[in-house]
């Protein structure tokens, strides 16, 4: 497992480096610092969606519901400074408050109702998304504090803000899930629910906690986005649910659970990043970039399936 | 061997670096009922795929009538008549058991499938095997032995010239079985060649005329007439050598309280008044019918059900345990299902976090964090100590023996240092070897200190082990008494408790 965990995203990496490098060739302003600025901005913001559906893929569970949250987060925040004055730490607190009670709403759900959790996040994701629509009446909010733009905008160093706050949250991942003992247990759940539940571990508390972590991190890539943005608008998260399943499929987690390698997952957000960015400079259709991601996520998972089946741990061949 | 119906010549066949086969054959005559034996891993499962036209041998052909004939699918084999009864359950559970017995070739009225005909036509087979169910009735809500005679049933609908049962009889009860048995040799008598694959040896003696016996994927002795040869010649054949002869020493510790005791109690899933004491230094073993009840109630004294009545005591203190991780943390119980694979273990994970597992809370230490390291320390002198076959700690369980799997799963509970442990059906699908090995580790533990509760449907395995043994009959112990270790009268006692 642990050798495995190591050359899991060992192929990704030279992907990376080779195809940074052609299209470095190919295209010189690649290389310009303003191109890796905009690569390192779509980074901070994608790896912590795609965390927080990983954290999610990991017991096995999914979250639909996931961009809904982070819309809903992003209209609260805003609207909260915009409308009540909230200073931006309350602003920031009152946005991770609601991610935090959404997601525990999508774990208690699922807990409790004994339903899937693709069926539960998709009615959440109507309900949050309904809400955002509601409350903004489809209008965006401009009453942003000065703070947060400058979060949005400036760069400490060479680096812009926004990686100041993705790399604490990829690092913290990798422990929970690595090192921690509730992230253990959730991995250990995805892997086999029925014999974890036996091990003494609990289900209740498992699904929630996933839940909510992933509502954590909807509310922190929502508020994000608005830093980014400099606006709160209600189609914030619109476009998340691709690249949330995709980066953690192409770094080689398990979509039935038990198996989420966050630098994997990292570098599958980087190569979400690559693709945009160079389609942007290839002048390619932007709508063309959905279609390279679906292309790109099948490549994976057969990827994935290839290398189950030489390990002889995929799904059994079934005799009818 | 003109008269061979079907026939393996030097069958080799390897997989990434095992050679799982190495120039095997077998040869099933016209009308003979053939024991396939072997231990796991002998190379069992991959002669049966090589058969079934699930793999292709490297070397070596398989020739049914003497045509060599070349498998590329399942479907092929079964066209060739060729009818199978796997050891994993194949039936579509949302189907009804008509619906699934004619799926290869559904009886149409209109281009409709015609339920009355399907009913009609499965219900002879049914009738066949005494089994009195409705064929319209959807196999979701039938019991394991009830779902493995439907299989049976289908393979007989077949009405193939050759019948291949891997381990068909490891849910049914000794009635189930004698039925089986019977339509087999009437079969056989008709000319159908009969493999027969199971770990039962007792049934393979009762049963077949001819044996091949597997060994590190070559043969052990191939096509030999059973006529002659007893349990201790064919166990011979398997391991290499002599067996064990195992029976567990008498107890001489009861101690006034009992780790666990159940007085009269109820539960959400249908026992009624059960009453039962473990204690420590003890083996309880627990016989019963599939059905029974007997790994409900582990399930209930575990908290993964309500009980409903009477009083659970542990250590003579009345106790509610709450739920599952209430029953491992606060009360020292564990639990080794059944289902290792569905139940028990973490396949995709490696041996020391199963291991480690129920004890991450205990060994974790600044801000809940674990190393590997810290599971290696818990889990390595477990795996060393439980003669756990691997090269690694950090390898898969899923690619472990059912034997090693087996004593992954026991040594969890070692871990937690579970001072009630309950074990279902400690060696269900394990080869001879790591069975005699699981016993004494059983007794080992049980005379250490714990008290052990044994769940099996192996009659002998039972009076080997157990101090004392229960019976379970429909959700209530209707027998306990003091085990004598000699098997006639343990076994006479038993079958007199569920059938008397």
């Amino acid at each position: 497992m642990r050798k495995f965990l190591r050359t899991d995203w060992l192929g990704l990496a030279v992907l990376i480096v080779l195809g940074g490098a052609a299209l470095g060739i190919a295209r010189p302003e690649f290389l310009t610092p303003y191109s890796i600025d905009v690569i390192l901005v779509g980074f901070s913001l994608t790896v912590v969606v795609a965390l927080g559906q990983g954290i999610i893929i990991a017991i096995g569970h999914m979250n639909l519901a996931l961009g809904a949250i982070g819309c809903l987060v992003a209209v609260a925040f805003g609207g909260s400074m915009q409308f009540w004055g909230f200073p931006t730490w309350a602003a920031v607190l009152f946005g991770l408050a609601i991610g935090l009670a959404c997601g525990f709403v999508n774990g208690w759900l699922t807990h409790k109702s004994g339903l899937t959790s693709f069926i539960v996040t998709l009615a959440t994701l109507s309900i949050f998304k309904g809400a955002s629509l509601g409350i903004t009446e489809a209008q965006s909010f401009d009453g942003i504090s000065d703070a947060v733009k400058a979060f949005g905008s400036d760069r400490w160093g060479p680096l812009p803000e926004t990686l100041l706050v993705a790399v604490p949250i990829v690092i913290a991942t990798w422990l929970f899930l690595g090192k921690m003992i509730p992230g253990r247990q959730m991995l250990a759940y995805g892997g086999n629910p029925a014999a974890a539940e036996l091990s003494g571990i609990s289900r209740g508390r498992i699904v929630i906690l996933a839940h909510t972590l992933s509502g954590l991190f909807a509310a922190i890539a929502g508020m994000m986005t608005v830093a980014r943005l400099q606006i709160a608008t209600p189609t914030i998260g619109d476009e998340w649910l691709i690249a949330s399943f995709a980066a953690p499929v192409i770094g080689g987690a398990v979509l039935s659970g038990g198996h989420l390698p966050v630098i994997g997952t990292c570098l599958g957000v980087l190569v979400i990043a690559l693709i945009n960015q160079a389609l942007v400079l290839l002048a390619v259709d932007p709508f063309y970039v959905q279609v390279l991601l679906g292309l790109l996520i099948l490549a994976a998972v057969g990827a994935n399936r290839l290398r189950e089946a030489r390990l002889g741990t995929g799904p059994k061949l079934r005799l009818s | 061997m003109s008269d061979a119906f079907v026939e393996v010549r030097g069958a080799s066949k390897a997989f990434v670096g095992v050679q799982a086969l190495d120039n095997v054959s077998l040869s099933v005559g016209r009308g003979q009922i053939h024991a396939l034996l072997g231990e796991n891993g002998a190379g069992k499962s991959t002669l049966i795929k090589i058969l079934t036209g699930v793999h292709r041998p490297d070397a070596g052909e398989v020739l049914l009538e003497g045509t060599p004939r070349h498998f590329r699918a399942p479907r092929e084999s079964i066209a060739a008549g060729i009818g199978v009864v796997h050891q994993e359950r194949n039936l579509i559970t949302r189907f009804s058991v008509a619906e699934n017995i004619t799926l290869e070739d559904p009886p149409t009225k209109f281009g409709l499938f015609d339920e009355a005909a399907a009913v009609v036509s499965t219900r002879k087979w049914l009738d066949l095997l005494h089994l009195d169910i409705d064929p319209r009735t959807i196999v979701s809500r039938l019991s394991v032995a009830q779902v493995q005679l439907v299989e049976i049933a289908k393979a007989l609908s077949l009405e193939s010239r050759f019948l291949l049962l891997d381990e068909p009889t490891s849910s049914l009860t000794p009635h189930e079985t004698g039925t089986l048995f019977e339509v087999l040799r009437r079969l056989a008598a008709d000319g159908v060649s009969i493999l027969f694959v199971s770990h039962k040896l007792e049934e393979v003696l009762s049963l077949c005329t001819h044996v091949t016996v597997l060994r590190d994927g070559r043969n052990a002795c191939e096509s030999q007439s059973l006529a002659g040869m007893t349990r201790a010649d064919i166990v011979r054949l398997m391991i290499g050598r002599e067996e064990a002869m195992f029976a567990a020493p008498a107890t001489s510790v009861r101690l006034a309280t009992p780790a666990l005791e159940l007085v009269s109690v109820a539960t959400s899933l249908g026992h009624r008044d059960v009453s039962l004491q473990a204690f420590h230094g003890e083996i309880f073993g627990l016989y019963g019918l599939i059905g029974a009840g007997r790994s409900e109630l582990a399930r209930a004294i575990m908290g993964a059900a309500k009980i409903t009545g009477g009083e659970l005591r542990i250590e003579g203190t009345p106790t509610r345990i709450r739920d599952v991780t209430d029953a491992v943390r606060r009360y020292g119980i564990g639990y080794v299902s059944e289902d290792r694979k569905g139940e028990g273990l973490i396949l995709a994970h490696d041996i020391a976090s199963n291991i480690a597992v129920t004890i991450w809370h205990r060994i974790s230490r600044f801000l809940g964090f674990v190393s590997d390291g810290m599971q290696d320390r818990v889990a390595a002198p477990l795996a060393r100590a439980l003669d756990v076959r691997t090269p690694s700690l950090a390898q898969r369980v899923g690619n472990l023996s059912g034997g090693n799997q087996q004593k992954v799963s026991v040594a969890k509970w070692l871990a937690a240092s579970s001072k009630i442990l309950i074990i279902d059906e400690p060696t269900v699908g394990i080869d001879v070897r790591s069975k005699a090995y699981l016993h004494d580790l059983i007794l080992r533990l049980s005379r250490d200190g714990a008290a052990v509760i044994v769940i099996s449907s192996d009659m002998p395995e039972l009076v080997a082990l157990a101090d004392r043994i229960g019976v379970m009959k429909d959700f209530r112990l209707v027998e306990t008494f003091d085990n004598s270790r000699n098997y006639g009268a343990s076994s006479a006692r038993i079958m007199q408790a569920i059938h008397g």
